[in-house]
């Protein structure tokens, strides 16, 4: 367990990064938080020449409620942040919470948001309750920027579509219709474990009835999916116990988990079932918790 | 524990709580000497090959590779820790058994040149087909781990004792169950780290180890080396639980590569290399038969049993002997057979972990016991009350009991966890389950035999009298030995916990002891030092008899104060005053003691492992809730009843408990080291290897009943090891209270209790 040979830069600019990155190509890999690529390296699963640091780009270390927008949250804040950002404890406790959850106090307080996205793992905590959300987010590059819905990002573990000149910058929770959100992890143990599902949601809920739902699953698949039948099946409809319970059964059609040392895939299903039903209930009835 | 005595039965700080707490305290890894070198081992990525050819020349030619070493530069003699079974060798001669099995070693002037050096060295393998599962590992035909062993059986044990036929034809209701186990690691929080430093035909080695006597044999053994010539220095080590036992290739090439490059060589493992190297707690396959008669008292026993010992033997053979041989502690039958087989596999070797050999087997028949006080309709509690094992018995295989209050801790246990009011009561989802343990108060016979007393100590006091030095071999690895024996010298004394000193698990500066194992220090080398205290007590009072003119019979000490019995207004004079006088007149205050346990056990074969002078008792009781649709287990609280003896430090002891009982709750729910089809560890870390958090933790009663043990110093006996044992069957139990399902196999994961409910409710599974 040592860490390879490599290059290290840490530009002052976004724009020098994104300039480094181009001129590295492949061979450069972004050094945010640390958690998982330096863990990766040590182990010899990633060598890469190259290790390009943000850790100058401040202005990415942001969490604020821009007006017209909605709550900004820059790239490298981190898991923490999130946990104790007071915007997102008023407006979307949800977020804080699945934040909260995550691996160990020493890795939230290092770990950052834009390394748990990018790094596109399939249990990966933050990508759920984001994407029911419906986040977006900014990639910026040296030939400009583009801003996409964050579930477009993933196109496979620990793959995505950012190009090797950009990096992600913010992601953006719009102001919501939605009337609760939230997000179930079911780990092994209280702390220090990964998601064996999350289950994340949210809800509008007008006088007795849904007028949209969307639930949105981690380590179900390999990428983080919509569970979009289910959330049809939802629309329009009146809330009782049973329409939960189906929208549980359905979400569990959808997804296509693995079986791996956390859980068969079997067991994976039928958590889907129930914590979807579970995390729906929340949503319902105690708002963005 | 009596108010007569001053020093013993209180909480005391810490000896060494300051240096831990602050960051003080240097641990083996933390060391540094000039010209200190970095030593790293190469070890094998197949399961099973044969080593065709290594080439260590692009390694020498490394900027700052000071030696690199194979098989070829150190001897070829087998070592190991069970003298019936040396089978491993400082680095693979023909052929590599598990991945992880040592190859090469290099030493450099830094940590990153080995890793760098270790890739450089070629090593050419012809893959073999590997034996990975202990229940095919004696099929005809399965490869050979080892060409001197047959059918790759390590160990085979056949005991019988009574007429187990004779009971079965008689007993009223026979059940037989079958339960499997897990390997598990003991993962101490300080990783294994050694500074060789051979010197002038001198071999010093700092060593996070268990037992600095068992290195300094055995090391010895391997160089050809005097004993004498060999010293082996524990510095603190963060804890061990069986897995720092025995020499590790850590000790033996950091030795080579230090007589090579004539500098101090620093070797350690990492995390991944400390699962590898294992020896952890083994697999075991355990079938259980048990008659019993109309009451639920049990007539025979036949416990049957497979274990996974891995690649090598380490401690395997007295673990195989553990499993069986203590399974007749805590309840009384008089028909038992044993059958055993351990076998190889080219997985890494199991050895000792806390409990050694005893907690699975214990998972098992806890279970089984449930079974069958259900099947006859009585509580779970009463078949236990009535099988109890009580005092002054002997066991069906000849293990000697004292002191036993195991009935007392059943009824303790009942008493304050609320058994007979939620017995039956508790809403679904929620149950309640009980067990027993027991376990040896120190092993009775060494590992390897000889005739050395178990321990002895030696105090010195200071030419002043203001401070006493404790020479122990003891091992503090973190449960507090170093604070015990000095509180029981200087209760011995009657002087002052506060002014006693301790120079512990040296060889070469401190007398013998064989170390931090089977639970042995307190009522051993305690022992021993309240000898060596007692010894300085007696010419402290005739020396203080001169000077008060009294007579030595009439004075006492306590505290450091020397006062006349019978003349409670007569002046005193302190310890000092009497310390100062003896050496001014007859040189060094010394006081010797030594303590060797009495012959112990039958005379079949492998009557001695797990004899003792004496054994712990408890009784556990857990309440869990369950999720009836997720089957997660939330052990919400547990009631822990011992009964180990009188208490030399009642917060120490507490310590212990929780500690165990921390163990038990991961291997029950949690842990497991898992392997790929090829051998490898697929969670070699701890994000993989789930050891429970403080989160995870139930609410813990730690409470003690009233108990007299004979054989050790003022009434003690063991706690470190006993309460891990019960654990593992009293959560299946609670599991089984709760949903109506049985969990036939170790960890009792949230996946299996979920399976188990599902195959339940679909009616595939009688219970």
């Amino acid at each position: 367990m040592y860490l390879p040979d490599f290059d290290y830069y840490a530009p002052d600019s976004l724009a020098e990064t994104c300039e480094a990155l181009e001129r590295f190509g492949a061979k450069a890999k972004v050094l945010s938080g640390g958690t998982d690529i330096i863990a990766k390296m040590k182990s010899g699963l990633l060598s890469p020449g190259v290790l390009i640091s943000l850790k100058k780009l401040e202005d990415l270390k942001k969490i604020d409620y821009v007006s017209g927008k909605g709550v900004v949250i820059g790239a490298l804040s981190t898991h923490n942040d999130l946990v104790n950002s007071k915007i997102l404890n008023d407006k979307y406790l949800s977020v804080s919470e699945a934040a909260h959850n995550m691996a160990s106090n020493q890795i939230r307080n290092i770990g950052t948001v834009g390394g748990n996205l990018c790094n596109a793992v399939p249990s990966a905590d933050l990508p759920p309750i984001l994407i029911a959300l419906g986040a977006t987010i900014k990639l910026v590059g040296t030939k400009g920027e583009r801003v996409m819905l964050l579930e477009d990002l993933f196109t496979g573990p620990m793959k995505t579509v950012i190009a090797e000149n950009e990096i992600l910058t913010e992601i953006v929770i719009p102001d919501q219709l939605s009337t609760g959100s939230n997000y179930i992890k079911f780990g092994l143990r209280r702390s220090g474990a990964l998601a064996v599902v999350g289950i994340a949601v949210a809800v509008t809920v007008n006088g007795g009835t849904i007028t949209e739902a969307k639930i949105a699953i981690g380590a179900a698949a390999p990428t983080p999916i919509r569970a979009r039948e289910a959330e049809k099946f939802l629309q329009g409809k009146t809330i009782s116990d049973d329409l939960l319970a189906e929208a549980g059964v359905i979400a569990s059609g959808e997804s296509k988990p693995i079986s791996d040392i956390r859980g068969s895939a079997e067991y994976r299903r039928d958590l889907i079932r129930v914590l979807t039903r579970r995390a729906l209930h929340k949503a319902i009835n105690e708002g963005h918790v | 524990m009596s108010k007569d005595y001053a020093v013993i039965g209180k909480n005391v700080p810490k000896i060494d709580g300051r240096e831990k707490a602050t960051g003080a305290a240097k641990y083996a890894g933390d060391l540094k000497f000039p010209n200190m070198l970095f030593g790293k081992i190469l070890t094998s990525p197949h399961a099973h090959a044969k080593i065709l050819s290594i080439d260590t020349s692009e390694a020498e030619k490394l900027p700052g590779v000071k030696a690199v070493i194979t098989h070829k530069d150190v001897p070829a003699l087998k070592y190991g820790i069970s003298p019936a079974r040396w089978d491993e060798n400082i680095f693979c001669i023909d052929k590599v058994r598990f991945v992880g099995d040592k190859v090469a070693a290099v030493a450099c002037i830094d940590e990153e040149t080995c890793y760098k050096a270790l890739k450089l060295i070629k090593v050419e393998y012809e893959v073999l087909p590997a034996v990975l599962d202990a229940l095919h590992a004696m099929d005809e035909g399965a490869p050979q781990v080892h060409d001197e062993y047959p059918r790759n059986i390590n160990t085979e044990i056949h005991q019988n004792f009574g007429d187990l036929d004779k009971a079965m034809a008689e007993a009223h209701y026979i059940r037989k169950d079958y339960f499997v186990g897990q390997r598990t690691y003991q993962s101490p929080i300080e990783p294994h780290s050694a500074v060789s430093i051979w010197k002038d035909n001198k071999l010093t080695i700092y060593s996070s180890t268990q037992s600095p006597h068992y290195f300094q044999y055995y090391i010895a053994r391997e160089f050809g080396l005097k004993m004498g010539d060999v010293r082996i220095i524990k510095p603190f080590v963060g804890g061990g639980f069986g897995g720092k036992l025995e020499p590790t290739g850590l000790e033996f090439a950091g030795s080579v590569l230090s007589k090579l490059t004539g500098r101090p060589v620093r070797t350690f493992y990492d995390r991944h290399e400390m699962f590898a190297h294992n020896r952890g707690r083994h697999k075991v396959y355990m079938e259980l038969t048990t008659g019993v008669d109309k009451e639920g008292k049990i007539l025979g026993v036949h416990a049957n049993f497979v274990s996974d010992g891995g690649a090598y033997t380490s401690l395997g053979v007295a673990t195989s002997y553990y499993a069986g041989g203590l399974l007749t502690l805590t309840y009384e039958f008089e028909n038992y057979k044993f059958d055993m087989i351990r076998v190889y596999t080219n997985l890494p070797a199991c050895g000792a972990q806390r409990g050694h050999g005893a907690p699975q087997p214990k998972y098992a028949f806890e279970s089984h016991l449930d079974n069958i006080a259900k099947d006859l309709g009585i509580d779970p509690l009463e078949i236990r009350l009535r099988n109890a094992r009580q005092p002054n018995t002997v066991t069906i295989n000849d293990f000697g009991i004292n002191s036993c209050e195991l009935t007392a801790c059943l009824e303790k246990a009942a008493d304050i966890s609320g058994w007979r009011e939620k017995k039956g009561n508790l809403p679904k989802g929620r149950g309640i389950g009980i067990a027993t343990g027991s376990f040896v108060s120190g092993a009775g016979y060494p590992i390897y035999r000889n005739d050395l007393p178990q321990s002895a100590a030696m105090i010195k006091v200071h030419e002043d009298g203001t401070a006493a030095t404790l020479y122990t071999g003891a091992v503090d690895i973190g449960q507090g030995s170093d604070t015990a024996l000095c509180q029981m010298a200087a209760e011995a004394m009657g002087y002052r916990y506060e002014n006693m000193k301790i120079i512990a698990a040296d060889t070469e500066t401190t007398p013998h002891d064989f170390g931090a194992y089977s639970s042995r220090q307190t009522l051993m080398s305690g022992s021993a030092c309240k000898q060596a205290g007692e010894e300085i007590k007696k010419q402290i009072l005739d020396i203080a008899s001169t000077i008060m003119s009294l007579p030595p019979d009439d004075l006492d000490c306590r505290l450091g104060i020397i006062f006349s019995k019978s003349r409670p207004t007569a002046k005193t004079i302190t310890f000092e005053e009497a310390a100062r006088r003896f050496f001014v007149l007859r040189g060094p205050l010394l006081g010797r003691g030594v303590y060797h346990v009495p012959r112990l056990g039958g005379t079949f074969k492998g009557a001695a492992v797990a004899t003792s002078p004496a054994y712990s008792f408890c009784a556990q009781i857990s309440e869990v809730q369950i999720d009836e649709e997720t089957g997660e287990v939330d052990v919400c609280e547990v009631w822990d009843v011992h009964d180990c003896g009188q208490v030399i430090n009642p917060m120490q002891l507490h310590g212990q408990v929780h500690g165990a009982l921390y163990m038990g709750v991961g291997e029950a729910i949690w842990e497991e080291v898992l392997f790929d089809d090829q051998g490898k560890i697929l969670n070699p870390n701890l994000g993989g290897y789930m050891l429970p958090t403080a989160l995870d933790m139930p609410i813990v009663h730690s409470e003690l009943v009233e108990s007299y043990e004979p054989a050790g110093p003022w009434g003690v006996k063991e706690v470190g090891e006993g309460a891990t044992n019960p654990t593992m069957g009293c959560f299946n139990n609670a599991i089984y209270d709760a949903m109506g399902v049985r969990i036939d196999s170790l960890p009792l994961t949230y996946e299996k209790v979920w399976r188990a409910m599902k195959e339940k409710r679909e009616g595939k599974k009688e219970v």
